[in-house]
Parts: C-alpha cells; structure tokens; sequence
C-alpha cells in the first residue's frame, strides 16, 4: 500500500464568476511520478497554485503528509517539503545561477539578519553547507558550467534545467514541475525524461504538468486529466491514452457523433 | 530593445582588479583608501574648494551625512526593491531622540546614539511590519505618508518644540583630546567616516550571505521568492530597520552638530534628495550609491549658481536617469565569469543531490 | 479636540465636506484612470492639478480681472468664468499628456520596472513643484473674485453658498459626461478593454499609445475643472498646493476602489465630508495625519476600497 503523500479533496476554485476546479480529487502517491494532463486552461496550473498556497481555495482540503495545506503562508508550504518551477520562467535574472539555487538552499538554514552581521559559527556553516549543496544540485542538473552566469543570459534549455535545480535545492519532498519540457527539442526531452527518473530514483515524488504525450506515457506511473476544471481520469497511463472521455476533451467529439 | 554598444565598465574592470591582486596588495590599497579620507579634511585644493561654505563643514553635511543615508536607503530601495518615500522621518527620529535626551537629560552623544538607533528600528518595525505587505506604489505614498506624519506631529507638539524646534543640543564629550564644538566640523566628520566604513563593512557582509540573497530574490519576483521558501515579510522588515537604524544614526549625530533643529528641516524633500543619490549611483550598487551621493552632494557646494535651484535639478536628474541610464552611473556587476578563489566542491564527476 | 462644533454646524459640515469631496471626486479621477490603465500611480498628477490652479489665475488676468475688482454679473461674468474654467481644463490635459511623454512612455515601451517608472514620476513631480516654487518665489498667490458668493438659502443650520452649490452640481455633472464617454465612445472602449487586458486589447487592435494618451487627457481636464473650482471657493493657490490635495484624492480614489469611476465619485464625497468633519473636531493641522490613517487602514483592510477589485493578487 503506498503512502499517500499529496491528497486534494474536492478542491473547488472560484475567481468571481468563474469555477476554475469544481470539486477535484487527486492524490499523489510518495515515490510515484504522477501527471496531471489536460487542454489548455482545464485549470492544471491553478491546481499547482492551490497547492502552493498561491490561491486559498474556495472550499475543499489540500493534506500534505497528513498536513493542511490551506491557509499556510506559501513559504511555510514550501518549508513543508513542496517545491514547484513555473510554466513561464520565473528565474531571478539578475542573480546568478548559483545565486539562484543557494536562495533555495536557504530555505533550511536557521540563521539570518543576525547571525550573518555576527558572523556567527553557525551562520558560517549554514552559508558552506548551502553554497555546497547549490554546486551539488547545478552539477546534479549538469549545469556547473554556468555557475557564475547571470540567469537571464543562459540559454533557454539550462533556464528551465535551472529552474528544477532552484526548486530542489528547497529539499522537497514532493517536486511539481509546470510544463518543464515546453519548447525542448525531441533529444532535450528524451534527456528531461531521463533526469526525472533519476530525481525521482533519489527519493523525490514528482508531480508534473505536461502536454508532450509521450513524455507523459514514457515517465509516469498514473495520469490525472483535467477538463474544464473537472477531472475526467485517473490511471494508469495506457489506461488513460484509451479512455474516450479522455480523448474527446483533447479533440472534441468523434466525426460520426453528428 | 538593443542597448548602448559596449561601455568601458569602469565597475568591473575595478573589480576583475581586486580579485586578482593578493592579499598584501589588497590590504595596503584599502588602507591608503580609508586614510585618504581620514585625511581629507585637511585637503586644500583650489579644484575642490566650497566658495560659499567652509569644505570642512561640507564634508561632514551634506556629503558625509548624504553618503550615509544614501548607503541606508540603498538597502531599502536598492536591494530591496521597496520605494520609501519617508526615510527622512528615521532621520528626523535619530535627531529628535538628540536634541530631547540632549536637553532634558544629562545623558552626553554616545549614551543617547544606542537610544536613537533603537528607537528609529522600533519605528521601522512598527511602520513596516503593517505596509510592507502592500504593493511598491502603494507601499511608496504610504512611506511618504508617514514621512509627513512625522514632520506635522513634530511641528504640531509644543512638547517637543512645536514649529520652532529645539535648540541648545549638546555637542558629544570630548574624545582623546578632540573637542566638538561648532567651530571646527572635523572630529564630526571622523566620527560619522568611522560609522560609514562600519556600516559599509557590515552591508557588504550581510549582502553576500542570505538576507543578501533574500533581498535580491524579493527585488526581482516577491511571489516566486516567497513560493522558494523566503519569508519575504521578515527580509523586507529587516531592510527597512536596518535603514531606519542608519538613518536614525546619522541623526542622532547630526543633531549634535548644527545644535538646533527645526521640523520643517525634516521635510519630503530630504528623502527625495537621498533617494535621487540612490538612483543616480546605481540602485543597489553600494559604491556606485556612495559615489552618486558624494557628487550630487558635493556639486551644488562647488558650484553655487546650481544650489539654488539644488532640488529642480535632482528631480530632472531622477528622471533623466530613470530614461536615459536606469542602471545609474556605476551599474550593477555585470561579471560572468565564475569567482575563481572558491573552491570548496570537488571540480570532477557529477554531484549527488541528497 | 471640540465635538460640540461637530454636533451645532453637523449639516452645515456636511455641505462644506461635499463641496470639498466634489473637488477631489474631479481629481482622483484622473488617479482612478491612468491606474486602470497603466497600473501605476501617477504621481504628477498633483502637479497637473497645480498648474491648473495657474492657468486660470492667468486667465482671469488676461481676462482683465484684477484682484480689487468688485465681483462681475450677468453675461460677462459667466463668460470669465467659463474662460477660466476652459483654461485651466485645457493646461491640465496638455500638461497630463506631456508626463505621459516624458515621464512615463519611454519608461513603458522599454518594459522597465514599477520602481523605475515610480521614480521617474517621482522626478517630474519634484521638478514641476520647484520650478513654480521658484516662479512664484514662494508666495501664494490669491484668486480674484469674479463671482460674488451669496448665501441661497438655509437649511437646517446650514449656510448653502452659491458657489459650492456649482461646484457639486458641475462635478457631478462632469462625471456623468465622462462615465458616459467611458462607455460609448470609441476611445473610452478602448479604455476599458486595456484596462482589463492590456495584450488582448492591442491583438484586437486598440492603439495602446492614443488610448493612453486620450486616457491621460480626460484625467487632466477633469483635474483642470477641479482647479478652476478650488480657485473659485478658496480662492487661493501656492506651489505646494497639489501635493495634499494630490493624496487626499489618491486616498478618496482608493477608498472608492482604485480602477473604479464610481467609487472615485463615492470616495471623493466621502472623504471630503469626513475630513471635514475632523478639521471641525481636532483642528485643520490634522487633517493630513487623518487621510493618511483612513489610507492606511483601507489598503490594510479592504485593499478593494468600497467598490472596487482586488490588485494585490499575485499573478504566476
């Protein structure tokens, strides 16, 4: 029996007159790479932003590890061990790559304002073991190289590789990446698919946006579909590729229907 | 938007300059640098002579004062990315805290500077702690709001001096055979270069470890920040208290000088003077802020036909530099390559992530 | 502090308040506006109505009015000021739409930073004030009267003076001529669609450029015959002038919900009487210190004002 590690209970998301997510379900197992699929603007990534504390949702329970989420203020949720990239790149571009993913490294220090006027021993360690673990995690997404680069001068590829550093950097327990293979070539998302694997094999479960169909069937264990803010399914990914729910809301309903 | 063809940037040719030189060079260099201007006072040269006011007086204000307040606001604004309007009322606290304690109580200038510190920080967590929430415009006209509360309340309290302020502060105690008196401005200079160069140090320090990183993550994206585990709320207090604490400093200090205050000194203008020092240096540039201050301080000295109309040109300054050279007159490192005296991770093999 | 004022000149407050809310009602129109559409405060915009408050002092000069004048009749008195009021519109709108150039366009097509822009404005406010500091050598200057003020009548303790009773009725019907320029006309179409969505609005081929300047005009005429109208109830005016009517207008555009014409007309109003009523109480010193509480405790409580939408969403 896996442990169940994100829960969504009749997640409802209302902005004023629109209901972006009407009473969804969804889990994520710990270990698993799980998919959430779904056309444009079936509400995926406000799922994401619900999750993160971004949005409150209008009604409905979001647990992580047996915790609410809900109502925690969006650093609290990512100190709770869930860390996210975003569809559009949202590096911090004047800040170098390093800079960028030692930010997220410090999320665990304990040591601030003070401690760094003081220079206290602790501030002094905390600083070496977050400096260390940047250079771990940008070698890690093969992007040592860049280190001293600032952020917006990288090509686009290491900007999204980057990005995924940043966010595991935080040491989360569960990673949600928005879309992490968007304007990749074939062979760039051959090797996304391949650094997935591996950063779920070193023990993160991974939540992951994404349109690229094989992608999604190569790399994850479940896929949720989303369609106008309802989910439609939720299974196995073969499973899923053959429901014709699931494919009438990616192309409409079949030709002989009319 | 294709910028400007390359500029020799005199920033990082400095800087590529120091990271190469050893230590013995670095070292004697700062030291000459910080003698200079422990021995500037002493300086007299037809090129830099202040018609009009005594270039003693002018070192310790407005350069010295303005360098000062500029190095303060700079974390605020600078790093940050929070536009405080009413930096002046940390000022006017600082000095205030001076000409009250000074003349009510027979506590001398270095018991009363903790008090002022302080109580500058306790307002910048009190005026912080509720506003910083808000968004940058909103955040500036509440900023500025506060600014002018100050001042009215200052004008408007006979208890503390009402529109004809307080007179007959104090000047510190002597100092190994230093007197401060109203003649000579010089042991007022030492000791706010003293105070300059510790401040410096210690915003240098913070700036390279987490609140530095904190406060760059803020300034470029506060969402995503927050979403990457910083406690914005919690950086953005401490920016302001420690600008609040710079300015009430620099305060306290210069209530002692000029002996007498008036509130209307304490005005929205002062805040958009350091703020434009600020911008012309290069927001967040800590030497390009410094250096921004000391010219735009100094000039309208040297140059008395610009004094009058002092205020005019710093706001067509603000918005000439705003269009025409945002990254003000140092910007911001531009550097790409890699720091090469860091060498704590193995070069080889990649690294594991757990 | 004298509540007992409060209580015995309550309606005749009230009216004075109203008169006072009519002018920053015009004002925080223009505040209300460029926010809509540029997401920015427009710090300038006091300065606009400062030199609004000039040009019809010129006006009246140029109009032969001088300030041991006895007041006018009739025709030629209507005339004057009509041409005042047409004067300080017109300097406001053209003053608007060269910050608009100066300040902010170039700041805007380059995708500069809110700080930047901030500043920028910041800059032009600055520069206007001393520039006219320096014009006026510091010395406020007085507005002749051109209208004789005579009581109309009394009602229930309270004096209504002829010009304040214009002053209401006329900003109230400004704004109705400009909500309705809002939602018929073209140009305010495409106000409205740029405020909503900017990228959206240029694919459906709105001119981002002339929507912006057309917005910067209308907000500057509006502040133009707010000035036209303090000039004609206070009848003086300083350098300095714009800069608390300026914030007592953002408050009474915030407190209406910021972005919402209504709620600038609301807020306007409101604030005008509640500051009154405080001056009545604890002294005009304070009237500052009380708007900027009233700001405060709106953008802390409800950031939305009264009718407005919320702008403090995050957006990733």
């Amino acid at each position: 029996m896996s442990e169940i590690l994100l829960e969504l209970k009749n997640i409802t998301m209302k902005f004023g007159g629109v209901t972006a997510l009407n009473e969804v379900n969804l889990h994520v197992n710990k270990g698993e790479i799980a998919a959430l699929i779904g056309p444009n603007g079936a509400g995926k990534t406000t799922v994401f932003n619900v999750v993160t504390g971004v949005y409150k949702p209008t009604s409905g329970e979001v647990n992580f590890v047996n915790q609410s989420v809900v109502g925690k203020k969006r650093y609290q949720v990512t100190k709770m061990g869930i860390a996210r990239t975003f569809q559009n790149i949202r590096l911090f571009g004047e800040s170098t790559a390093l800079e960028n993913v030692v930010t997220g490294a410090d999320v665990h220090s304990k040591s601030g304002v003070v401690g760094a006027i003081f220079g206290t021993p602790r501030s002094r360690r905390e600083e070496k073991a977050a400096l260390e673990r940047g250079m771990e995690l940008l070698a890690f997404m093969g992007l040592k190289h860049r280190a001293g680069q600032l952020g917006k001068n990288l090509p686009y590829g290491d900007q999204r590789r980057l990005e995924i550093a940043r966010a595991l950097a935080t040491n989360p327990q569960l990673l949600l990446l928005d879309e992490p293979a968007a304007g990749f070539n074939p062979a760039e998302k051959v090797a996304l698919a391949a650094t997935i694997r591996k950063i779920r094999d070193a023990g993160y479960t991974v939540l992951l946006i994404e349109h690229d169909m094989s992608l999604i069937m190569d790399i994850s264990d479940r896929v949720a579909v989303l369609d106008f803010g309802q989910k439609i399914a939720d299974d196995a990914p073969k499973v899923v590729q053959n429901d014709p729910r699931v494919i009438e809301a990616y192309l409409g309903a079949p030709a002989d229907a009319s | 938007m294709a910028d400007k063809k390359f500029r020799y940037n005199l920033r990082d040719h400095a800087a590529e300059y120091w990271e190469r030189s050893p230590k013995w060079r670095r070292v004697s260099l700062s030291i000459s640098f910080i003698a200079f201007f422990y021995a500037l006072p002493f300086l007299n040269n037809p090129l830099i002579n202040t018609p009009g006011s005594d270039f003693q007086s002018v070192l310790f204000y407005p350069v010295g004062m303005y360098v000062l307040m500029a190095i303060g606001l700079n974390i605020v604004v600078g790093k940050s990315g929070l536009l405080d309007l009413g930096y002046v009322a940390f000022f006017a606290i600082g000095a205030y805290t001076m000409a009250i304690l000074g003349t009510h109580t027979s506590l001398n200038f270095w018991e009363i500077l903790p008090i002022g510190i302080a109580l500058s920080m306790v307002s910048g967590v009190l005026l912080g702690t509720p506003t910083l929430r808000l968004r940058g415009d909103y955040l500036a006209i509440v900023t500025l709001g506060f600014g002018e509360i100050v001042r009215i309340v200052a004008v408007n309290i006979e208890a503390i001096g009402g529109p004809r302020g307080i007179a007959g502060i104090p000047t510190p105690p002597d100092v190994f055979k230093a007197k401060f008196t109203i003649l000579d401005p010089k042991p007022y200079y030492w000791v706010l270069l003293t105070f300059t160069l510790l401040i410096i140090w210690m915003v240098r320090r913070i700036a390279a470890r987490r609140p530095g990183r904190a406060w760059d993550a803020i300034r470029q994206d506060d969402d995503v920040a927050q979403l990457m585990g910083v406690n914005t709320l919690k950086y953005k207090v401490w920016a302001f208290v420690l600008g609040a604490a710079v300015a009430g400093a620099g305060g306290v200090l210069y209530a002692s000088q000029i002996l007498s205050i008036v509130p209307d000194q304490f005005n929205l203008n002062v805040s958009i003077l350091i703020l434009a020092c600020v911008v012309f240096g290069g927001i967040g540039n800590l030497w390009g802020v410094i250096l921004g201050a000391a010219l735009l301080a100094f000039t309208p000295e040297r140059i008395r036909f610009l004094s009058q109309p002092r205020i005019l040109v710093f706001g067509i300054a603000l918005v000439v530099m705003m269009n025409l050279r945002p990254d003000g007159i140092l910007p911001k490192k531009k550097r790409e390559h890699f720091d090469p005296n860091w060498h704590t991770v193995e070069e080889s093999g990649e690294g594991s992530i757990k | 502090m004298d509540f007992a004022l409060l209580r015995d000149a309550f309606w005749g407050l009230t009216f004075d308040g109203l008169a006072l809310g009519a002018i920053y009602a015009l004002i925080s129109l223009g505040y209300t506006l460029v926010y809509g559409v540029l997401r920015l405060i427009n710090f300038a915009h006091s300065e606009v109505f400062m030199i609004g408050t000039f040009s019809a002092l010129v006006a009246s000069g140029i109009m032969g009015v001088k300030i041991e004048d006895d007041p006018r009749t009739g025709w030629g008195m209507i005339f004057t000021l009509l041409i005042c009021l047409l004067a300080a519109m017109i300097a406001s709108a053209v003053t608007a739409v060269l910050v608009e150039i100066i300040a902010y366009r170039r700041l805007r097509q380059r995708g500069a930073t809110k700080l930047a822009t901030l500043i920028s404005a910041i800059g032009v406010s600055i520069s206007l004030v001393e520039a006219f500091r320096i014009i006026t050598d510091s010395l406020p200057r007085e507005f002749p009267r051109i209208m004789d003020k005579t009581f109309l009548f009394s009602y229930a303790g309270a004096d209504i003076r002829n010009d304040k009773v214009i002053v209401i009725v006329a900003a109230a019907l400004m704004m109705f001529a400009l909500e309705r320029f809002i939602s018929k006309s073209r140009y305010g179409k495409g106000i409205r669609a740029v405020s909503m969505d900017e990228n959206t609005a240029t694919l459906m081929g709105v001119n981002i450029n002339k929507v912006i300047t057309v917005t910067f005009l209308a907000g500057g005429a509006m502040a133009g015959a707010a000035a036209f109208f303090y000039m004609l109830v206070y009848e003086n005016t300083s350098f300095k002038v714009g800069f608390f009517l300026g914030i007592s207008a953002f408050t009474a555009a915030v407190l209406g919900g910021i972005g919402n014409l209504k709620g600038a007309l609301f807020g306007g109003f409101v604030l005008g009487v509640l500051e009154t009523y405080t001056s009545a109480v604890f002294g005009t010193a304070w009237k500052a210190v009380i708007s900027f509480l009233i700001l405060v405790l709106v953008l802390l409580i409800k950031p939305t004002g009264l009718f407005g939408e919320s702008i403090q969403q995050a957006r990733v």
